[in-house]
């Protein structure tokens, strides 16, 4: 599954900040959330729940949709817009 | 000194670039302030446009060279059980009467086309831009923050999408609410004209829309949808983010595309074609009663910032809305700024104010203008709508009752069949005939 | 000191995607764009007027929709700018940009300093410079990573690759610029609508009495016969299941191919 949405996004087009416009507060993460709903509801798979309890991300696939930080209800999640002309460019939309 | 224009467009969506375009055409400089590379380049749409909403808000011929892909000609409505489907097709000359109804459209080229006609009003659109927060005085809004800039405004339109950071921080809308919105993926799938015109039976130039409901979201509120393109598909999902992020067993995202892809109703339709894009947006699908205030001093929201769409199961819109909201936001700030009150206190303190925001009580035309016309009217009128669809049943028994009906009919095997009116009948009560679905259909009456 | 920067207008190359049946680019839609060493010799330009005084002209070729391209040049801090949009100056290979732009700068007139990129973002033939520098009788100052001006004289670092060789020369000379040069300032917003303000001319070869011989498709040197990508194949083996036993897999697969 995973490599499938990686394959996906690989036909869009980026331009990558290399610093991450995605940002997750650890302690609040693992401590205040049991719910973890970034880790499935994101279309791109930036989340992933590692076997640590800790969520990791790829801010570098990101659809930049938002869907994260509406369904996050702990205030662990730190999401802004990429930079200026960062991040996917849609070439159809 | 500071840098000051009339007024600053954040966002070169559709409601944006439609604000923009009637602004600079009634004389007043309007800047466009745009984070993406060029405009449309962080914009998706399912999608279709509804044209007859927006007509009387343009120029007559402003549309005819409009990069539309296909004027739509057939509708399609597609209801699936898990391995049986039901569909009502729906084509009538009405749709292939000028001027058009409806037409699919890809957004990146749409709204460079969009902003290229507001450029030439004499807007001016700046991409690769930002605008990280406003600018306020005693409470008013009266300009706008960038990287490293300031530029200040009599009036700020807010057009920044389903999300709207900026709206949240000028604390016009509650906080995001999940049950207010859904995610839409959408995968454009690259076939030859030819081809699709051929594998949907309609004309050069024509196209197709289709709806999927049922066993796809595996009971979530939601959808899927299918557009024909010039030369692409645009084949997607439209979940509610609240329904999926407590659907058990979790379903990711991704998932769901893979689902419907599978499905044997949707695999030949987009047979050998190519995947050339991936994209994902949310849709505020929270209808009248997540409305968040439209006016502020010195500020108005537009399009999908002010929360305009609307699902209403067979048609589903925002594209029009935003169109609509960007035309009468322009309007509003037009007179606002021509106010005769307005003047005389400006020529008191000279030509050139320099802060001078709109009032909200000058920008309330606004918010009555978008009530008097489709926008908040459509949006009233099926503000019971994202009830009546948040109802799992919508998606898995209703679905599954319909197809074991039409099985029935159509199924010849080894037994002697029943009188056809019996078997109907009878399997119409086990599917519909108990409390929840008249329950259900006394709520559909209500829409 | 005035100075001229050449600018070319090239599709984003980050936005083009390869059609995959005819492996043909496809540019239809692709913002347009200036080459990243261009925008290295407009700051440097820029730097040394902040510096030394005088002004910085923007000199572009490309489509029409460079009105909207120029606006980043002239926030950068170019003062005015010159473009040839005209469509007969298109398709004209090294020779018809180079008379181009030879026959504007000398309408320009007054100048001290040429500056460009080290190759356009798009070709990479590298020939502009040596070319205008010919058609003008001026020396070239070729691959610079470090430019500096003392009492009229320009000094420059050449980038030769193993070799980094210290140059000097009087004004006016046309210098070309490579990616260590500087790093481009992002210009920000009110920068862009002050820009907007800014002179701009539109010249066409009649303005810039070019014959129709001289620019364009006809007098193109080099013809493009294709313009393809690379045929690719892949294997698409996916190795699954335990991650050690896959990656044995994986290196048996890879030295079979030759490839490790």
């Amino acid at each position: 599954m995973s490599a499938n949405v990686k394959s996906k996004l690989g036909v869009n087009a980026y331009k990558v900040d290399p610093e991450s416009h995605i940002v997750i507060n650890h302690d609040v993460c693992k401590t205040q959330c049991q719910l973890k709903f970034c880790a499935w509801v994101c279309p791109a798979r930036v989340y992933t729940l590692e076997a640590d309890g800790l969520i990791h991300i790829e801010h570098d696939g990101c659809l930049e949709c938002g869907t994260c930080v509406i369904a996050c209800r702990s205030d662990a999640l730190t999401w802004r817009y990429p930079k200026a002309g960062q991040g996917v460019q849609y070439r159809f939309g | 000194m500071s840098d000051k224009v009339d007024v600053v467009v954040i966002g070169a969506g559709l409601a944006g670039l439609a604000a923009a375009y009637h602004l600079a055409d009634a004389g007043i400089e309007t800047i466009v302030v745009e984070r993406g590379d060029f405009p449309g380049s962080k914009n998706v749409t399912g999608g279709r446009l509804y044209l007859h909403p927006v007509r009387p808000f343009f120029p007559s011929d402003f549309w005819n060279d409009a990069p539309f892909e296909r004027a739509v000609v057939k509708e399609k409505l597609t209801v699936l059980a898990d391995r049986a489907s039901a569909s009502l097709e729906f084509s009538s000359d009405k749709f292939r009467d000028e001027p058009r109804h409806s037409f699919t459209v890809l957004r990146a080229k749409f709204d460079q086309w969009l902003a290229d006609q507001a450029s030439a009003k004499g807007a001016l659109i700046i991409s690769k831009n930002k605008v990280d927060d406003l600018i306020y005085d005693g409470g008013r809004v009266v300009g706008v923050k960038a990287t490293d800039s300031e530029l200040l405004c009599d009036c700020v339109v807010v057009a920044d999408g389903a999300l709207s950071f900026l709206a949240e921080k000028a604390k016009m809308r509650a906080a995001r609410a999940p049950r207010d919105y859904a995610v839409g993926v959408k995968e454009i799938i690259e076939l030859p004209a030819r081809t699709i015109e051929d594998r949907f039976g309609v004309g050069a130039g024509e196209g197709a829309a289709q709806l999927f409901f049922g066993a796809i979201t595996a009971g979530m509120l939601g959808g899927g949808f299918l557009y024909t393109n010039r030369e692409s598909i645009s084949l997607g999902m439209v979940v509610s983010i609240e329904a999926l992020a407590h659907h058990e067993p979790h379903i990711e995202t991704p998932e769901l595309m893979e689902t419907l892809k599978a499905r044997a109703e949707i695999a030949p339709l987009i047979d050998g074609g190519n995947l050339v894009e991936y994209s994902a947006h949310v849709i505020p699908e929270g209808g009248i009663r997540a409305l968040p205030q439209l006016v502020g001093d010195g500020i108005l929201l537009a399009g999908d910032a002010a929360g305009l769409g609307l699902n209403m199961g067979i048609t589903v819109r925002g594209m029009d809305f935003a169109l609509a909201s960007g035309a009468l936001a322009a309007r509003a700030i037009k007179d606002a700024l021509s106010h005769p009150e307005r003047n005389a206190v400006e020529s008191k303190e000279g030509a050139q104010s320099q802060d001078s925001p709109l009032p909200a009580a000058s920008l309330a035309a606004y918010t009555q203008s978008l009530r008097d016309c489709f926008v908040l009217k459509d949006l009233q009128t099926f503000a019971a709508m994202p009830n009546v669809l948040d109802n799992a049943r919508m998606y898995t028994k209703y679905p599954e009752a319909i197809v074991n009906i039409l099985e029935k009919m159509f199924w010849i095997g080894r037994e002697p069949k029943d009188k056809l009116s019996a078997t109907v009948l009878r399997e119409a009560v086990k599917g519909f005939g108990n409390l929840d679905a008249v329950r259900d259909v006394v709520g559909m009456l209500r829409v | 000191m005035d100075i001229i920067v050449c600018l070319k207008q090239v599709p984003d190359l980050q936005q083009i995607r390869i059609k995959r049946e005819t492996r043909e680019p496809v540019l239809e839609g692709a913002p347009f764009v200036f080459g990243a060493f261009e925008k290295n010799a407009l700051e440097a330009a820029v730097r040394l007027k902040e510096k030394h005084g005088g002004k910085v002209i923007a000199l572009a070729l490309g489509t029409p929709k460079l009105k909207e391209n120029i606006l980043e040049a002239l926030a950068m801090g170019a003062d005015e700018a010159v473009l040839l949009t005209e469509p007969a100056f298109a398709g004209g290979g090294a020779v018809g940009t180079a008379n181009a732009l030879a026959a504007a700068i000398r309408k320009i007139g007054k100048f001290d300093l040429i500056l460009m990129g080290e190759g356009s973002a798009d070709n990479y033939s590298g020939q502009i410079i040596a070319r205008v520098a010919e058609l003008l009788d001026l020396p070239q100052i070729t691959y610079v990573r470090e430019l500096q001006m003392t009492n009229n004289r320009i000094h420059a670092t050449r980038d030769l690759e193993d070799v980094l060789e210290i140059v000097e020369a009087d004004l006016p000379v046309v210098v070309s610029a490579t990616s260590e040069l500087n790093t481009p300032r992002l210009p920000p917003l009110t920068a862009i609508l002050r820009a907007s303000k800014k002179p701009i001319a539109i010249w066409s070869p009649s303005d810039l009495s070019l014959a129709k011989e001289q620019v364009g498709a006809s007098v193109a040197a080099v013809k493009t016969l294709s313009n393809l990508a690379p045929e690719q194949e892949r294997k698409q083996i996916l190795f699954e299941g335990d991650v050690d036993k896959a990656a044995d897999e994986l290196v048996k697969a890879l030295q079979k191919e030759g490839a490790v």
